[in-house]
């Protein structure tokens, strides 16, 4: 499993710095919370380690792989999947084609063998839909298999957003405010699989604005104000730093 | 039934080339592209083929595979500049392709016979080969839909963004989707090369383009069956009824008007989406008296 190390990263559009030489950590094995009030340039972070946007300047490697570079679609490849603020799903297809679009990264299928519908590839779709069935039961979604997706309930959506991210079996997962809209119970139960995810040796990076969500769920947290990285630590750290309480509640 | 195939034997060929160039169209839309690039693709695979056997004696099936490879290059070239346009700007870009391949056609006389047309082509192809090229299509669009490559297509035309965050190349998909394209619309070109005796570069031009669109909207944009069932309508419509014929486009206009407004997913995408929501009903129904 492999560490996420972003070094020095600045986002500038135009004159405006959205993110100035921003350093930070995301080791496997743990939950990382990246937290800051709204315009902190939390999701700009985001799309930068995923390649959605470019850096201008420093670098971010995972393990031994220089991503600084490298386009959005490969670096899901090398293991980096993530949720998005407002959740995007394939609004027209079924829950259950949503989620196996999620395995696509480790499919073996070759295009050749997709254009003749050589009979290798179709058994891999078979398999694929027998696993993403698992998925869903293991998420208490089973009877939501066939109906699309852009139909179903704020939580619902939210959960085969999680499923999908899944389903492509990441080393590092990046959570863009994956609680927002929930309540304490439903937010309690999505931490715990988060745990759980991380005690299985994933990488976790979880993005919020509920300090208190991340406080109880985070090994680390970073906080971000104005594009600037203003502090670091464990999260009884973090919760008692001058510097942090000033950005939330202005001095 | 000889009588019948008699009769609209003519009609059947027609319908079965229509059929190819939908299909040509709707792959490309399938990966999100909108490009209206199909009219030129047949074009320069009806021209090639004709060419090639007219002037130096080739074979037909020969011409015709060239044709279909000559298309698919072409769409895959197409594809390189266009990888950063979307939407309306594909298409306006794809218009002028089209419009480019019809005016090289009309004055590059000594190869294409410019607007007099490229004349004594021999008639060597009927029902049998373009059935047979139509189920080819077929199939491979089916194979498509069911592995892959079609979950690609798929989530690349619903949001890329989504597609690039998973790990699927969106230039490589649609050029992949382009020059799937090409070859269908280099294949029924160089088909209809065989059975027209003449062709004319303004065959292939924006006659044509709203052709396949329409035969698309109409018949959906999801399901295989979608274009087919689009260009059956579109062609058999104004020969059922004579009177109509006299008034074919303003026809063509006023069903494209109101399929847009009341069934935007084309007339076979609706009808599938009906069928599937009855039968989620249905189920739920059987579920909550258990």
């Amino acid at each position: 499993m492999s560490a996420l190390v972003i070094k020095g990263v600045s986002k500038h559009f135009g004159g405006v710095a959205a993110v100035s030489d921003v350093n930070m950590e995301v080791p496997p094995g743990k939950v990382t919370g990246l937290i800051g009030p709204n315009g902190a340039g939390k999701t700009t972070l985001i799309n930068l380690i995923t390649g959605v946007l470019t850096v201008s300047e420093g670098s971010i490697h995972f393990g031994a792989q220089d991503i600084t570079e490298v386009p959005a679609y490969k670096v899901a490849r090398a293991g980096i999947s993530r949720t998005f603020q407002n959740i995007r799903l394939l609004a027209e297809a079924s829950v259950i084609d949503n989620v196996m679009i999620g395995f696509y990264r480790n499919e073996k299928t070759t295009t050749p063998a997709s254009l003749l519908g050589l009979h290798s590839a179709r058994r891999e779709t078979a398999a694929l839909r027998d696993r993403a069935n698992k998925l869903l039961e293991r998420f208490g979604m089973s009877k939501f298999a066939d109906q699309e997706a852009g139909g179903l309930a704020y939580g619902h959506q939210r959960r085969v957003e999680m499923m999908r991210a899944l389903a492509s079996d990441p080393a590092l997962i990046l959570l863009d405010e994956p609680v927002a809209g929930m309540n304490d119970v439903e937010a309690g139960e999505l931490g715990e699989i988060f745990r759980g995810l991380a005690r299985n040796g994933m990488g976790v990076l979880l993005i919020e604005h509920n300090v208190r969500f991340v406080t109880t769920l985070c090994d680390f947290v970073y906080v971000l104000d104005s594009g600037r990285m203003i502090a670091s630590g464990s999260p009884e750290q973090i919760v008692n730093d001058p510097a942090v309480i000033t950005a939330y509640l202005g001095s | 039934m000889s009588d019948f195939f008699t009769v609209y034997h003519h009609l059947f060929n027609t319908f079965l080339l229509g059929s190819g160039y939908a299909l040509s169209q709707w792959v490309v839309m399938r990966a999100g592209v909108f490009s209206v690039a199909t009219a030129g693709l047949a074009s320069i695979g009806a021209y090639c083929a004709a060419i090639l056997t007219t002037k130096l004696g080739w074979p037909h099936p020969l011409s015709i595979l060239a044709g279909t490879l000559l298309g698919t290059l072409t769409g895959l070239l197409l594809s390189v500049p266009l990888a950063r346009l979307r939407g309306v700007f594909q298409a306006i870009a794809t218009l002028a392709f089209v419009q480019i391949v019809v005016a090289v056609g009309l004055f590059s006389d000594s190869l294409t016979g410019g607007a007099i047309g490229l004349n004594a082509i021999p008639i060597l192809v009927g029902t049998k080969e373009n059935l047979l090229a139509l189920l080819c299509t077929i199939y491979v669009l089916l194979a498509i839909g069911a592995t892959r490559v079609g979950r690609a297509f798929e989530a690349i035309r619903q949001d890329e963004a989504v597609a690039s965050s998973l790990g699927v190349s969106v230039t490589f998909h649609q050029s992949l989707a382009f020059g799937l394209s090409g070859a269908i619309a280099g294949l029924f070109g160089g088909l209809e090369a065989f059975q027209t005796f003449t062709l004319f570069p303004n065959t292939y031009g924006f006659g044509l383009i709203v052709a396949a669109l329409s035969y698309v909207v109409l018949g959906g944009r999801r399901s295989v069956a979608g274009p087919i069932v689009g260009t059956a309508i579109l062609l058999i419509l104004p020969e059922v009824s004579r009177p109509l014929a006299d008034y074919r486009n303003a026809l063509y206009g006023v069903i494209m008007m109101l399929v847009i407004a009341f069934m935007p997913r084309g007339i076979v995408d609706t009808g599938l989406l009906y069928l599937r929501r009855r039968r989620l009903a249905a189920k739920a129904a059987a579920e909550s008296r258990q």
